[in-house]
């Protein structure tokens, strides 16, 4: 039960970290800011602009 | 000795991170930088050994007794997969085989590596935790970041590139994914990935100037954006095959956009920051397209909305792309990025456990009679077609990108880049696995006349079916229509390009675990799998080219540097669309079916630029005093070299018009002027003249690339090897590592 409940969590922080989620709350973490709509949009759009200016793997 | 030296290495760095102004000097610097390599060295292994000294012997003793078991265990499954002959071979010998040889080399190659040529030490802070700032450098659990680096990596051309050299039979491709990943794909990932991390995460390009020199880098920079050029076009025509004439896939695909679209909206309106639960919405809501999507096949007023031929569909995805570039990111592609990378996850892992527990037996024999170089999906022998086709999976130079991207700056040990690096390409390579097991578990005459063009085997059915029936792989009209009807196509004749024949393999073991009446659902999911993170590709790689363009005509005209102003972003966007839409339109017009010239010179393009990163790997590990083993470099180097220079040379040169572009568009001259061509085909047989030279150019220009920086990279070793040249390498200085074990 316990081993399941490690996958389960391993999974859900797989997923949040894919998701940006965890690196978004790092960042409110440190900048020691709360999450609201204008927050996480500065965030994503920051985030974007740095995620989409590399190539993609085939 | 080694010990006392690590130790007095050690006690250096500390006094260094205290008083940084008594080395400031340069050839102070440069001393200690020298030792403090050394101190890697030393380090580690005592760490090592002391671990192993720690345990009791019985419990050594049982783990060689283990790790021999699992090497005579891979060899034998290795040797029936290899050897039986005259009957089918269950795919579960493969899946062992390839487990065994991934886990052998993990355990013991990719250990020594990191022990003797990387000597990697936990004690060394990363850039990671040295210039952490909680955004791009950010130490990360290595499992969370394993995830992370194997979702970046994946992409088609690991289901793709394997299912197209199934027309070789099974073994050719299931041995060069199997040893071309241990020995030279996972090295090369490794390795970059590791040195990458030693020099605060930069990219291949800047070490390629800084270690070799400027033509190196300039090489690659080229190298990636002409690449990324075929890449785009190849991958946009592997959707084009699978959608055209197919309204349920069209339907499925097109509904992507507005989902994308709709979550993108919540996103950042709605419910900022939900980016899981999203995307569990937008899951639900593809699913029900794909069921829509057979009502749409059925209605005879709709499906006509949805039915597409190749041009069109081309067409389609051109502009497309260039709108999907022009977008705000956060609109369309960031939250089909999402979707795409869960549903890739869930997929590779629904595949996996598919396999394991189906088990289907592999239907195409070990060899079929087109390793003399005949083959209808594309021509040329199993040397060196079969090393090319099957890039991503064995070894991929694309890969040494996203090693030298955003991973090394979130490596929060050293020792993590072992499963990071080598790990993930494994894992890969066992995706490419699945993905021929997938496609050689299809009867070969519906593989063949899946995967076989119009242009070889004949447009209409009977005769196609006539043609591959010929080859030896028996297959009826009948059949096909049977399979078609059951998978909601019209037909499935000539659906070239890997995906739909791929798509069939996956339906089939997944419809065993879940009912066959469902064979339609899971052919559209498969589909909509393929085609969701092609375009995803498609979207970004445009995008990037976008950027790198604007970057480059920025030293000409400034304003068009600006990624803001809008003329400069249109015309960036428009030039890359056209670049590579060209290619996709050549590859529609192909009568052999395009992915016959196109995936053999992605392949090319691939394999050259990992032999330009294996070139960056090796001149490091020279420079670090590791010459000893550039071998572990210099062998997939050597053979890489062979390989694409083989297939250059044969792809420019051969005689044989299905094979070299030159001998095609000599065939195709010698046509036109024997009056052989109609009036009315002469201008497209010109353009057919032009783009067969076009494609050898293309690729003259890989080859000559690759081969500066060969000449430029050993002129660096001998230089280094013979003390005329300086050995200096680019790392970061030595900085004990404070990172704590609750903070990763």
């Amino acid at each position: 039960m316990a081993a399941l409940r490690r996958l389960a969590n391993f999974i859900t922080t797989l997923l949040r970290e894919l998701g940006d989620e965890a690196a978004y709350q790092r960042r409110l973490r440190r900048d020691g800011r709360a999450h609201s709509a204008e927050e996480w949009r500065r965030f994503i759009d920051e985030r974007l602009k740095a995620k989409y200016s590399r190539a993609k793997c085939c | 000795m080694r010990a006392i030296c690590g130790w007095g290495g050690f006690i250096l760095a500390v006094i260094r991170s205290l008083k940084p102004d008594k080395l400031n000097s340069a050839q102070g610097a440069a001393h200690a930088q020298a030792l403090l390599r050394r101190i890697g060295a030393a380090l580690c292994e005592p760490v090592v050994r002391d671990s192993i000294k720690s345990e009791p012997a019985m419990k050594k003793i049982l783990g060689h007794a283990a790790w021999a078991l699992a090497s005579v265990g891979a060899a034998f499954c290795l040797a029936t997969v290899a050897l039986t002959r005259g009957e089918p071979v269950n795919s579960i010998w493969l899946v062992l085989a390839a487990a065994g040889a991934y886990l052998i080399g993990f355990r013991f190659y990719a250990k020594f590596i990191a022990v003797k040529a990387m000597a990697l030490n936990n004690h060394r802070a990363t850039p990671a935790e040295r210039l952490r700032d909680g955004r791009d450098f950010e130490p990360t659990n290595k499992w969370i970041l394993f995830g992370h680096h194997f979702a970046a990596i994946a992409g088609p051309g690991p289901l793709v590139g394997p299912t197209l050299a199934a027309q070789f039979g099974y073994l050719p491709g299931a041995l060069w994914i199997i040893i071309g990943a241990v020995l030279g794909g996972a090295v090369q990932d490794f390795v970059i990935l590791f040195c990458s991390m030693r020099r605060d995460g930069k990219s291949l390009g800047k070490m390629a100037r800084e270690e070799i020199g400027k033509a190196g880098g300039l090489a690659a920079l080229l190298a990636v954006m002409m690449i990324m050029v075929i890449l785009l076009a190849v991958v946009a025509l592997v959707v084009v095959n699978a959608l055209k004439n197919s309204p349920w896939g069209t339907f499925t695909i097109a509904a992507t956009m507005p989902i994308a679209v709709f979550m993108g909206l919540y996103l950042r309106y709605l419910r900022p920051g939900r980016v899981l639960e999203v995307s569990a919405i937008g899951f639900l809501l593809v699913l029900l397209s794909i069921l829509g999507g057979r009502y749409v096949a059925q209605s005879a007023a709709i499906a006509p909305w949805f039915t597409y031929g190749p041009l069109a569909l081309a067409l389609a995805i051109i502009v497309y792309g260039f709108l999907a570039s022009a977008l705000p990111v956060w609109l369309l592609l960031a939250p089909r990025d999402y979707l795409s990378t869960f549903v890739k996850l869930g997929v590779v892992l629904m595949l996996g456990v598919g396999v394991v527990f189906v088990r289907p037996e592999l239907q195409l024999p070990p060899f079929t009679r087109f390793v003399d170089g005949s083959g209808p999906i594309f021509a040329g022998k199993i040397f060196p077609f079969c090393f090319i086709t099957i890039a991503c999976g064995a070894i991929s130079g694309f890969h040494a990108l996203i090693s030298s991207g955003t991973t090394p700056k979130l490596i929060a040990r050293e020792w993590h880049v072992w499963p990071i690096g080598y790990g993930s390409m494994l894992l890969e390579s066992f995706v490419a696995i699945m993905a021929l097991i997938a496609a050689c578990a299809l009867q070969p005459g519906v593989f063949f006349a899946v995967n076989s063009p119009a242009g070889v085997v004949g447009a209409a059915p009977e005769a196609a079916a006539r043609t591959v029936s010929s080859w030896g792989f028996p297959v009826t009209v009948g059949q096909m229509e049977r399979l078609a009807r059951e998978v909601g196509e019209q037909t499935l004749f000539a659906r070239t390009g890997g995906a739909p024949s791929l798509a069939l393999g996956m339906a089939q073991i997944f419809s065993a675990l879940g009912g066959e009446r469902i064979l339609a659902f899971w052919y559209h999911f498969a589909i909509m799998f393929e085609a969701l993170f092609i375009l995803t590709i498609i979207d970004a790689g445009t995008r990037v080219g976008r950027f790198m363009l604007q970057d480059l005509a920025g030293h000409i005209y400034k304003p068009l540097g600006r990624v803001s102003w809008m003329p400069g972003v249109i015309g960036a966007s428009a030039l890359i669309v056209l670049a590579w839409g060209y290619f996709l339109y050549q590859g529609v017009r192909d009568p052999l079916g395009g992915i016959n010239s196109l995936w053999p010179l992605f392949g090319i393009a691939n394999q050259l630029l990992a032999a330009i990163a294996l070139c960056v790997a090796t001149t490091i590990l020279v420079k670090m005093h590791r010459a000893k083993y550039m071998w572990i470099t210099c062998a997939p180097l050597a053979w890489l070299l062979v390989v694409t220079f083989a297939g250059g040379w044969e792809k420019i040169f051969s005689p044989d018009p299905r094979i070299g572009f030159l001998a095609q568009a000599g065939q195709l001259s010698a046509a036109i002027a024997a009056g052989r061509i109609p009036a009315a085909r002469i201008a497209e047989t010109r353009t057919l003249i032009f783009n067969a030279q076009l494609d050898a150019a293309v690729c003259a220009a890989f080859v000559a690339m690759v081969a500066l920086i060969f000449v430029d990279s050993v002129r660096v070793w001998i230089g280094v090897l013979r003390g005329t040249r300086e050995a200096r390498v680019e790392e970061a200085p030595f900085v004990m590592s404070q990172l704590r074990v609750e903070e990763i």
